[in-house]
């Protein structure tokens, strides 16, 4: 027990368990994600005029805008557009523009302009009339326009009228406005340097809609002319228009005709419709068309259409006539088997068209049908659904990157044939994650148990015979032994400990039904990812692992079940009619089997779970807290309701792997304050909108009884509400505003309650001498009520998720880890500093002192040391895994949700692992110094004993 | 105080200021003195507690001139309450800058802009940033200054390996002074007058200091082990250590005193 207080005592006075700088990148990794990259919002763009190095812009699916380091793949700047527009969108725009140092974007009713280098606001505007359905940059050559920035043409459609404005490129303020209130559909807006076309689609008498190009001035915005095309035949709704090109590089609306026998198109600001037909050798249908131009205003109008049926591609380029407005057709490139995606590059003003197919990638010039560059690409089998490309030409050779987004998620950089980086931004969607069980002793284990099941002697031949198996390795092992010391003593690297456990692969689901595994030995990597369901809303419930083998609970009553070090599906059982609320697993998680039971909706389980014997708390949609026991799964044993006007919204219990290292708290008294100490404890949050009220109870699981039950007022229950539970305590965290009897105070707050069996040392409460006790039967009041010690804390930032660090035996000092959503972070809070014993008030006594308690502070605020995520900006977390490892001391730590983060924790420091700082080199050193030291005293002691000898007689 | 806090707040609903757009810049400062090095994801927002279906969050992100524009401040019914907000502003947790208390009238004025502290009543109003003047013309946006209040530090500092440190350590420099007496003290005791050389003896052998030194080499000291098993009552007194000497474990104490 005295052990346990100096080991606590050591911990408090060093509870900074900080990264170390050399240890970042090596004990952590983070996915930094975007998203989906949109197919029309993706470009390379120079980040400002005098940059020579371009970056790679997108809005992602998530309406993230984000901007990406072609060189390494790493995210320079990332804004989040989701959370300023009010209506939720159809999909975000993003537009750029060489020799502009900004980038716009509009998502919804949001447009806002963002710096391209660095990623800083430049302005912002929130439209209460409608839409932002289209925006182009202006490039209009403006004497008094400063260099570097560009006006904006953004039009926003509202019911029944279209709105074209003109903003300012410094201050986002409106220029001009024109407004058409024909009820037309408001399409999209292109610009040349004399003129803005405004595009609607005009609903036709019988069906379909006439394309209608109305010719604004830039300067004034007065309307200058209107044409209307007759294309009612060919376009029934807007997505038939396949093209409208953003301005003089491409100055063209594209169509076809229903049969797709044929191309139609016009060249802006003209009557004419051109029509061309479309050349189908293949002989299947076409299934997508789609159309390439160059964006730079400088370039030839020249531009790609491609064709892809269901087997293979095509695509034809052609070229506008801008003075006759003619379209003719250039050169065809030839029709390829498999997928193929196009992407535009310019050089001064000449276009060029690099094509991705599934085996190759090949540049041509839009004048030309002469291949330019053509490379073999590494086998892949997902396919690619879209590509942008930067092009350099050096001397008579070009050279490519292009931008190839595939199906599965994953963003790949290919330059000149060799895929530079990959961006796996399916995992984007993670739903749920675990850490795998890898089955690398499994073997061994097998051997062992053989071993065990024969006779002594029968055994002992085995065992004899199996190292003589094992020596076939030992020429191996004998070879590495001079490696290993050396690199031990003079490598840079942090101790090698994957053989702890630290290195375990992460299984990640996503919601689009993909499964990855992840190294989190070698910075996060994606080992394999497979397509478990065809699915885009896959709704994993849980995962569990076996040696060997993950099995997958989606809510439909499903299960898939892959191995591990491959991904490959091993069996599927069925879906069940019945949707499922949650899974509940029975049997600790290091047992070899484990059995599932689904929760539905209503809180009551799917199946009776005869076969174990244990109960069950389950949360309904509707709000009750639900007890149940075995073999029946019809009426629950206990229900808890919260108050009227309350609604249960969350609920949390000790995690399955808590163990409890003392029972009891050492005072510096040497007295014991015992911990209460309940494995069938729930917290259960439940808040009341109308009243800002929350309300926390504590249950015991088996009976149902409320132990103890606490109510906030002033609560904003639309921010997040945490809560943890872990040994003895729990925390919870809220914004709690003025209230007029309950707190003076406006701010977000954490609160954190002990539980202890009695309120006196060395006093066990009614269980003092109880052999044992039931929660149901029992003599003494069943169960005993805790002695709650609660403080609160003012915390500067909301905390949207916690959980606690778990290690191997709970000797380690607990963290509560909190997910920071304002700040990006992940801060693991040391439980000492937040013990609710600290003295109020006064300073602590000595005997306090060496409790490690020091006088209560109303607000903390988080130590820099305490980042998990360091200056990391992990974004967008939903949830955060501990798991524990072989070494008491670290703590694994998973988190996902937007962004992946993977990193370890070491609570109390890692006082089982000898890191960097200790210098093995000084260790032989000194050992020498010493030998050398001796060696030279040794000789002159013993002529000084023998001088001593002589001189007493 | 509290009785003009409240006819400021009277008086500014009553004149009607329209301040309907909030800046705040950040000034330079000792923990930032380049404002423009802060993150992309830095912003701020005004919190307060949700009623009458306003927006209770606002937030507003960094600009490229170092500072935060809150534009169209959410405004109610003219018999609604004058809101009081919290304006937190947040770096990726590195720079730290003081909360603000913002109260906004009814109408979308700013009514007062104060430095505020975590942990007190929310009336505690510290430095005045901005308050409504009611004699002054029209004042369509108000502007203040952020304050930076610390840097955070995530990493913690390897300690380096310098051979200066291990002079420095005393276990060596206690190494260097007895070897200096062990090869000095007979080249001294030469020199010295030899009446004065035998006193010298005569007195180091009735010294206490050599007399306590033989007292700890029998068991005095910390027993630290007997401690930590909770035999010794008081750590650091001798006679218990005294004690338990008979039982054996006195040796442990003088082993463990090595160097």
């Amino acid at each position: 027990m005295r052990l346990q207080a100096a080991l606590f005592f050591a911990v408090c006075l060093s509870p900074a368990a900080a990264i170390y700088n050399d240890e970042v990148n090596h004990i952590d990794f983070h996915h930094a994600l975007l998203g989906s990259p949109s197919p029309d919002s993706t470009f390379f763009l120079k980040p400002s005029s005098t940059s020579n190095a371009s970056l790679l812009y997108t809005i992602s699916d998530k309406l993230l805008v984000g901007a990406i380091n072609p060189r390494d793949g790493a995210l320079l700047w990332r804004q989040n557009l989701s959370r300023s527009a009010d209506s939720p969108a159809r999909g975000g725009l993003l537009r750029g523009l060489d020799g502009n140092d900004a980038v716009v974007g509009a998502a919804g009713n949001y447009i806002s302009s963002w710096s391209a280098q660095d990623g800083k606001l430049a302005w912002e505007n929130r439209y209460s009339e409608g839409v932002v359905a289209d925006l182009e940059l202006l490039e209009l050559e403006d004497a008094t326009a400063t260099p570097g920035i560009r006006d904006t043409i953004a039009v926003v459609g509202s019911e029944g009228s279209g709105i074209v404005r003109r903003l300012d490129g410094n201050s986002g303020n409106i220029k001009w406005e024109y407004r058409d209130d024909s009820g037309d559909v408001p399409f999209q807006v292109s610009s040349s340097p004399t003129e803005v076309f405004y595009i609607s689609l005009q609903s036709a008498m019988l069906k379909g809609y006439r394309i209608k190009v109305t010719v604004l001035d830039p300067v004034t915005g007065k309307q200058v002319r209107q044409q209307t095309l007759n294309s009612e035949s060919d376009v029934a709704t807007p997505e038939s228009v396949l093209f409208v090109g953003a301005n003089t590089a491409s100055p063209i609306i594209v169509w076809t005709d229903k049969s797709q026998k044929s191309l139609k198109v016009n060249v802006i600001g003209t009557k004419e419709i051109n029509s061309v037909a479309i050349d189908n050798t293949s002989g299947l249908d076409i299934r997508k068309i789609t159309v390439h131009a160059a964006h730079k205003t400088n370039a030839l109008p020249h531009f790609l259409v491609h064709y892809a049926t269901e087997a293979g591609a095509w695509a034809e380029v052609y070229h506008v006539d801008m003075k006759s407005s003619k379209v003719t057709k250039a050169y065809q490139l030839p029709y390829l088997p498999g997928h193929s995606v196009v992407a535009t590059s310019v050089i001064d003003a000449n276009v060029f068209f690099t094509r991705v197919t599934d085996s190759e990638a090949v540049v041509v010039s839009s004048a030309s049908h002469g291949i330019l560059g053509r490379w073999n690409l590494p086998e892949s089998s997902d396919v690619a659904l879209h590509a942008v490309s930067d092009l350099v030409t050096r001397g008579g050779s070009v050279s490519v990157r292009s931008a190839v987004f595939r199906e599965h998620g994953d963003w790949q950089l290919i330059r000149n044939g060799q895929i530079e980086w990959i961006r796996n931004e399916g995992l984007i969607d993670a739903v749920a994650a675990t850490w795998a069980e890898v089955d690398a002793q499994e073997g061994l284990a097998h051997e062992l148990e053989v071993e065990g099941h024969e006779t002594i002697y029968g055994a002992y031949i085995h065992r004899v015979k199996r190292h003589v198996r094992d020596l076939q390795y030992l020429q191996q092992w004998l070879k590495h032994i001079p490696e290993r010391i050396l690199s031990s003593i003079f490598s840079d690297e942090v101790t090698n400990l994957d053989s702890f456990g630290l290195a375990t692969p992460v299984l990640v689901a996503t919601k689009n039904g993909r499964v990855y595994a992840l190294d989190t030995g070698k910075h996060g990597a994606v080992l394999w990812s497979v397509q478990a369901v065809e699915t885009s809303e896959w709704d994993v419930k849980a995962i569990l692992t076996s040696p060997g083998t993950a099995t997958i609970y989606p809510n439909d009553g499903s299960s898939v079940t892959l191995k591990v070090s491959t991904g490959d599906i091993i069996s599927r059982t069925a879906s069940s009619d019945s949707k499922i609320h949650s899974i509940a697993v029975f049997g600790a998680q290091e047992a070899s089997s484990l059995t599932t039971v689904g929760v539905r909706e209503d809180g009551s389980p799917v199946t009776a779970f005869d076969e174990v014997n244990g109960f069950l708390v389950t949360t309904s949609v509707d709000g009750r807290v639900l007890g149940w026991i075995a073999k029946d799964n019809k009426s629950p044993v206990w229900e808890f309701l919260p108050p009227s006007g309350q609604k249960v919204v969350h609920a949390t219990a000790r995690p399955v792997h808590d163990p409890v290292a003392s029972i009891g708290k050492v005072l510096g008294d040497r007295s014991v304050l015992y911990k209460y100490l309940n494995t069938n404890l729930a917290l259960v949050t439940a808040v009341n909108e109308k009243t800002n009220i929350a309300s926390f109870y504590l249950l015991d699981g088996v009976s149902g009884k409320v132990l103890h039950a606490t109510t906030q007022s002033g609560v904003d229950t639309t921010q997040p509400i945490a809560s943890a539970m872990s040994e003895n305590w729990f925390a919870f965290s809220f914004w709690g505003d003025i209230d007029s009897n309950e707190s003076s105070a406006k701010g977000y707050q954490l609160v954190i309650s002990e539980l202890y069996e009695s309120p006196f040392p060395n006093d066990r409460g009614p269980l003092d001498s109880a052999s044992n006790y039931s929660s149901l039967h029992s003599s003494v009041e069943s169960p005993p009520l805790p002695h709650v010690i609660s403080q609160a804390f003012m915390i500067p930032e909301p905390i949207s998720h916690m959980t606690v660090t778990q290690t191997r035996q709970g000797i380690t000092t607990r963290q509560l880890l909190c997910t920071l959503p304002s700040s990006n972070s992940i801060v693991g809070i040391p439980r000492p500093v937040l013990d609710p014993r600290r003295p109020v008030d006064r300073d602590a006594t000595a005997a306090e002192t060496e409790e490690g308690l020091f006088r209560y502070a109303p607000y903390f605020d988080f130590d820099g040391k305490w980042y998990l995520s360091h200056a990391r900006d992990v974004a967008g977390i939903k949830q955060v895994l501990s798991r524990p490892t072989l070494l008491e001391s670290t703590s694994l730590i998973f988190a996902f949700g937007s962004d992946i983060y993977g990193t370890r924790a070491t609570p109390s420091q890692a006082f089982d692992v000898l890191g960097k700082s200790f210098s093995k080199l000084q260790l032989v050193l000194t050992v020498v110094a010493l030998g050398v030291g001796v060696a030279i005293l040794a000789p002159m002691t013993r002529r000084k004993q023998v001088n001593a000898l002589w001189k007493a007689t | 105080m509290q009785f003009s806090l409240t006819s400021l707040l009277l008086l500014g609903i009553s004149c009607l200021v329209s301040a309907r757009s909030l800046t705040i810049n950040i000034p330079v400062s000792s923990p930032l003195p380049n404002p423009h090095v802060l993150p992309a994801t830095t912003h701020a927002t005004l919190t307060t507690l949700p009623s009458g279906g306003k927006d209770h969050i606002l937030s507003a992100s960094l600009t490229r001139s170092a500072s935060f524009v809150f534009r169209d401040l959410p405004s109610s019914g003219p018999d609604s309450q004058p809101e009081s907000y919290l304006l937190d502003i947040r770096s990726a947790g590195e720079y730290v800058f003081a909360p603000y208390r913002v109260d906004v009238a009814a109408d979308g004025t700013i009514l007062g802009v104060w430095e505020t502290f975590r942990g007190n009543p929310w009336d505690n109003l510290g430095a005045v940033k901005y308050i409504v003047d009611v004699a002054a013309t029209k004042q369509d946006d108000v502007v203040v200054e952020a304050k930076v209040v610390a840097r955070k530090a995530f990493y913690e500092e390897r300690a380096k390996f310098s051979p200066m440190s291990l002079v420095k350590n005393p276990m060596i420099l206690l190494a260097i002074v007895a070897m200096g007496l062990m090869f000095g003290m007979p080249k001294l005791m030469e020199n010295m007058d030899p009446e004065l050389r035998a006193e010298f003896e005569q007195h180091s052998r009735a010294s206490p200091i050599s007399g306590a030194t033989n007292n700890a080499m029998t068991g005095g000291g910390f027993d630290l082990a007997g401690w930590m098993a909770g035999t010794s009552a008081h750590p650091t007194t001798n006679t218990d250590a005294a004690q338990g000497g008979a039982t054996g474990r006195d040796t442990s104490g003088p082993a463990r005193k090595r160097g």
